[in-house]
This record gives structure tokens, C-alpha cells and sequence, in this order.
């Protein structure tokens, strides 16, 4: 990282610290909302951005932990807190075996399955399968995160989990990418012949890929269900894939694009809300525009080289 | 078994309206590689096309002559508007990351269905009873006028299509730039007039199943793009996407499966059923029941 880099995270980071006390509860929710949806947009980008699989079916994994947590608080009667690492493992166990017989699709088929995926997902939820999701209308009145000694009750005590699972993940990620595993991903991105070549074994890499990405998109699930304590099948409909699919491409697939990208989705029509029903009009010629003007998106990743599917057919050597 | 063969002939239905669409999904995939997001909208875009044309310029008249007017009309309006969203969202990407190109035409998705909302409004509309309701039975299964219109209707485009791509000059000249774009050019062939083209074909059939859909459902959606186009972009991809014959196959089979689980399991679940089929399929054959093995190129 650049120094830049580091005054810049740094004033992000005490930006959101300081944020909440200038809200009111209602845009403490949404500042909330924000980094949720940011936890999840992270996570598709562990898949579609580092290890360059077409993936648009991440709202599944978010709303398996969203579910899992829902349904371990509400019929098991678990505490929100101990079902954290039931939200994880089994989105990230989900991740495994739904990409396991996959991974060797070529792109636009595996977009094609991970969308089947997520619309099968969403109508075993609406079916109510084995009676546990509640079917359409979803389940109710799920538990607030009690952490021992703190007080966990109001929007800002929420506000300030979610910050802490965000730089836990983000600090995980920035670990992933130095890692041996991040190297792994890197490379078989770049060129996946040549990695498996030099003895990657890019089928392990990439389901760990999904496996991760599925584990903190489930984290973000519980993060959900907390926040809203309610789920219900339509907030992981596969359109709200194809919005994270969208956020990363037109963020460019870097920290600071995803934020970008998540905060003109999710938190600007909150702020405009005479502009909702035009909204999506608007974000169709925002999204043409940006990939016109900026074919690598608005902020494109630049750690080590730029990914293989973003070079493809363009520039040689150009950075 | 008379629900068998009831089954049987709504399939063939929706299958052929499925397989109309996909057409528009392959020919573009098969030249351009690029997943055409906003066809399925265009789709619904011809529908609610088509009901302003009936209302407001045919001034509801239902004779024989008006229908086939309101057909060629939309056709013409959904194929021009195909034209200008390759100049606007796909020409100027041509040369960018595929992922690009994906966004942009969600995109375009995302501007086609909410612009429908904005002109028509966000509610249910009904279309109107432009062919009469007419049905026969033999032996028990229920044929109506529609049903024959549209699995007849369809029948004979695709037989043109196919002819048109394996008999004419320009059908070559489509074949061969969806082999290989840059040797097509080589070879003197105009590639952008070969895309123009297909967006043309695409955006007809396109708004063919479109008003057919408005015609067998009759109720119509600004969002309902979504679902059709997905249905329809399934079929390309299970019958191998770029392959035209694939299309119509993955259509037929698709409507097939979807209405004998409605049928005989539960139309609930028909969604997860399809998609079940597709991911079997894509694991068995993993370019589809028609597509070839693609070489990994190195």
C-alpha cells in the first residue's frame, strides 16, 4: 500500500467511527444498512473480482446466514451471538458443495448456474422448506446481538458491530491478498492454464474462493437479520445478485470502488427518496456510462497487475 | 393420461415462445459473446408496444388484418429500438473486458424495465383479446386458437430463420462471423452490418414472443422481462448458446419440463425444478445438449 493509501483508510475508518453521533437513529440504520451491504459486496469480490469467477449468485450465501441465524434464534432458541459461526460454516460448507461439481463450467455458464442456484434458493425459502423459513412472509421477531458487557440495544450499539465485522473482514482480506492462498487466486485469475501449469491446484483454489466469499456473505447475513430482525425471500432474490455482480464490476473490483459502489446503490436513494421510482432508470445509464468512459471500472484494483479478464482483448503492457 | 397430453400441448406452448426469445439470446451470444441482458425486457417492451398501438393507433379495431398490422408494427419499433441499444450500450465496448459488457447490458436491463414503468406505470395490465377464443377438444385435450397460433406461428419462423442462416449469403456471413469475427473481416465481410442484422432478427422474434406472451397470459408487467428472459435465456444456454438449432430445442424441452412439473409435481416449484434441469445438464454437458467442445485456447 501507498502512504496515500494509508492516511486514506485511516480517514475512512475514523469517518465511520465518528459518523453515528452526527445521525439521527433512522440514518444510523441506513449508515448501518450501508456497511452491510458492503460486507456482502466484499465477499462477491473474493469471487468475481480476485479469482475472476462469474458469480451472480452471492445474495444466496447472504441470505443462508441471514436464515441460518433467523432460524437458530427463532426455533432453536440460540442466542444471535452463539449462531455467528453456524452463519458462517454453512454458507461457507453451501459454498463448497454447490461449487464443487461447477467450477469447471466456462464463465458465462457458471453465471448462468449461480443464478440457478440463487433462484432455487429463493423458492425453496418461499415454499417454506421442511417448515423451517417461514415461506413467504419469512421469520419475525429474531433477537438483537447480545455481547456480554456491552450495551447492545440501540441503532448505534448495532451500527458499531457491524463496523467492527467490516474491518475484520477487511483485514482479512488484506492478509488473503499477501497470502500464499491470495497468490494462488491472483494468479490463476491471470492465467489459469499457466497456473495450474507451475502446479496451482486451481479447483481446490477456487472453491475456496466460493467457500470463502459464501462464509463472510453469511456474516453479513447475521449482521442482516440483526439489523432487521426479520428475514424474508425477496431481500436474496438473485436481483439483489446481480446489483452486488454490478457493484464490483463499477467499483473496479477495489475497496474503495465497492464503497463507492455500494454507497450510490444503497444509501443514495435513501437520501433522495422523491427519486425511488427513477431511480433504477438513472443507475441503467449510470452503470453504460461508467463502463463507456471506464471500461475498468471507476476505481480499478491496481495491486500487483491488473486482472486478466479486465486486460482481455484491450492494452498490452499498459498497467 | 389426458392430463399427459393437455400437459403435452401447453409445453409445446410455452416452449415455442421460449424458444422464439432464445433465438434472440443465442445469435447475439454466437457473434458477439455477450449475454444480451436487455433482451428479456425488449420482450416486455414489445408487449406493452403492442397494446399503445392496438389503443391508441388501430383504435381498438380486432379484425384479422389489424392483428397481423400490430405484429409487424411492433416488430419494426422493438427492432429499431434493438438497433439503437447496440450502437449505444454494446458498440462502444466492443473492445472492453467482457465484464464490461455485462454491466452494460444490465444496464440497459435496468433503463428498458423502468422505463416501461415510467411510460405505462407500475401496475398489472390487461391485453386485449385480439384472437378469439376458439378451442377444440380431441380425445379430451383442449386445443385453443392461440395455443395453435403460436406453437404454428413459431414453427414458421424458425424454419425461415434457419433457412435464412444456412441458405442465403448473408446467413453465411452471420455463420462466419460467429466463428471467428476478425477472419470474417478479413474475409471482406462488414461484422457491423452483421450485428445490425442480428439485433434486427433478434428484436423481431424477440417482440413475436412478446406479444404472444401478452396474448396467452394476458395480464402484463413492466417487470416481467426478468422472468421471461431468464426462461428464455436457460433454453439458449441448455441447448448450447450460439447454436440456433440449440435454441429451439432447449425452448421445446425447457416448456416441456416447466409445464409437466406444474402438471404432475407442483407449479410452485416448477422455478427450482428448471434450474435443477439446467445445472444438471450444464454438469453433464458443459456447453449444452447441441453446443460443441470449445478448445481451451493457450
Amino acid at each position: 500500500m501507498k502512504h496515500s493509501d494509508y492516511y486514506g483508510y485511516a480517514l475512512f475508518f475514523l469517518a465511520l467511527v465518528i459518523l453515528p453521533s452526527f445521525l439521527d437513529s433512522r440514518w444510523q440504520a441506513v449508515a448501518t444498512t450501508f456497511i452491510i451491504f458492503t460486507i456482502v459486496a466484499l465477499s462477491q469480490d473474493v469471487v468475481l473480482g480476485k479469482s475472476g469467477m462469474f458469480n451472480m449468485g452471492q445474495a444466496l450465501f447472504f441470505g443462508l446466514g441471514a436464515y441460518t441465524s433467523a432460524i437458530c434464534n427463532t426455533k432453536l432458541g440460540m442466542p444471535l451471538l452463539a449462531s455467528v459461526p453456524l452463519a458462517i460454516i454453512i454458507p461457507a460448507f453451501f459454498g463448497i458443495i454447490l461449487a464443487g461439481p461447477i467450477i469447471h463450467l466456462r464463465g458465462d455458464y457458471l453465471l448462468v448456474v449461480t443464478i440457478g442456484f440463487n433462484i432455487v434458493f429463493v423458492q425453496a425459502l418461499q415454499n417454506n422448506l421442511l417448515g423451517l423459513t417461514g415461506g413467504p412472509n419469512g421469520i419475525f421477531g429474531i433477537d438483537t446481538l447480545q455481547i456480554p458487557g456491552v450495551d447492545s440495544g440501540s441503532q448505534a450499539a448495532v451500527y458499531y458491530i457491524c463496523l467492527a465485522a467490516l474491518v475484520m473482514v477487511l483485514m482479512m482480506l488484506k492478509n488473503l491478498e499477501t497470502s500464499k492462498a491470495g497468490r494462488a487466486l491472483h494468479y490463476f485469475r491471470e492465467d489459469p492454464l499457466a497456473a495450474e501449469s507451475i502446479g496451482i491446484n486451481t479447483r481446490a483454489y477456487k472453491i475456496f474462493a466460493f467457500a470463502l466469499g459464501a462464509g463472510i456473505a453469511g456474516l453479513a447475513g447475521t449482521l442482516y437479520a440483526n439489523q432487521y430482525s426479520a428475514v424474508s425471500p425477496e431481500a436474496f432474490d438473485f436481483v439483489q445478485s446481480v446489483l452486488f455482480f454490478s457493484i464490483v464490476i463499477v467499483g473496479g473490483s477495489s475497496v474503495p470502488g465497492i464503497v463507492l459502489g455500494v454507497f450510490v446503490m444503497f444509501v443514495l436513494p435513501e437520501i433522495f427518496r422523491d427519486f425511488a421510482t427513477w431511480r433504477y432508470f438513472i443507475f441503467g445509464f449510470a452503470m453504460i456510462f461508467t463502463m463507456i468512459l471506464r471500461p475498468c471500472g471507476i476505481w480499478p484494483a491496481t495491486y500487483g497487475k491488473v486482472p486478466a479478464y479486465i486486460l482481455k482483448g484491450k492494452q498490452h503492457g499498459k498497467k | 393420461m389426458d392430463i399427459f397430453f393437455q400437459q403435452l400441448v401447453n409445453g409445446l406452448t410455452i416452449g415455442a415462445m421460449f424458444a422464439l426469445i432464445a433465438l434472440g439470446y443465442t445469435m447475439v451470444y454466437g457473434v458477439m459473446k455477450l449475454i444480451n441482458f436487455a433482451h428479456g425486457d425488449m420482450v416486455a417492451g414489445a408487449a406493452f408496444v403492442g397494446l399503445t398501438i392496438y389503443t391508441h393507433i388501430m383504435g381498438e379495431a380486432a379484425s384479422l388484418l389489424a392483428v397481423i398490422a400490430i405484429f409487424l408494427l411492433t416488430a419494426a419499433v422493438v427492432a429499431f429500438l434493438g438497433i439503437l441499444l447496440e450502437r449505444a450500450a454494446y458498440r462502444p465496448l466492443r473492445n472492453a473486458p467482457r465484464l464490461s459488457a455485462v454491466v452494460s447490458a444490465l444496464g440497459a436491463s435496468l433503463i428498458i424495465q423502468n422505463g416501461i414503468m415510467l411510460v405505462w406505470g407500475p401496475q398489472m395490465r390487461i391485453f386485449p383479446e385480439l384472437i378469439p377464443q376458439v378451442s377444440w377438444e380431441f380425445g379430451g385435450v383442449i386445443v385453443s386458437l392461440i395455443q395453435f397460433l403460436i406453437m404454428g406461428v413459431s414453427l414458421l419462423l424458425m424454419v425461415a430463420l434457419y433457412l435464412f442462416i444456412e441458405k442465403t449469403r448473408m446467413g453465411a456471413a452471420i455463420r462466419a462471423a460467429s466463428i471467428d469475427q476478425d477472419a470474417a473481416r478479413l474475409m471482406g465481410i462488414n461484422v457491423d452490418r452483421i450485428i445490425a442484422v442480428i439485433f434486427i432478427i433478434g428484436a423481431s422474434l424477440g417482440a413475436v414472443g412478446g406479444l404472444f406472451i401478452g396474448l396467452y397470459y394476458r395480464g402484463i408487467t413492466f417487470n416481467m422481462g426478468w422472468q421471461y428472459g431468464l426462461y428464455a435465456f436457460v433454453a439458449a444456454i441448455m441447448g448450447g448458446i450460439g447454436n440456433i438449432p440449440g435454441a429451439m430445442l432447449g425452448g421445446i424441452i425447457l416448456g416441456l419440463f416447466n409445464a409437466f412439473i406444474a402438471g404432475y409435481v407442483s407449479s410452485t416449484w416448477a422455478d427450482a425444478f428448471t434450474f435443477i434441469l439446467l445445472i444438471v445438464i450444464l454438469i453433464v454437458r458443459p456447453t449444452g445438449i447441441l453446443g460443441e467442445r470449445v478448445a481451451e485456447k493457450v
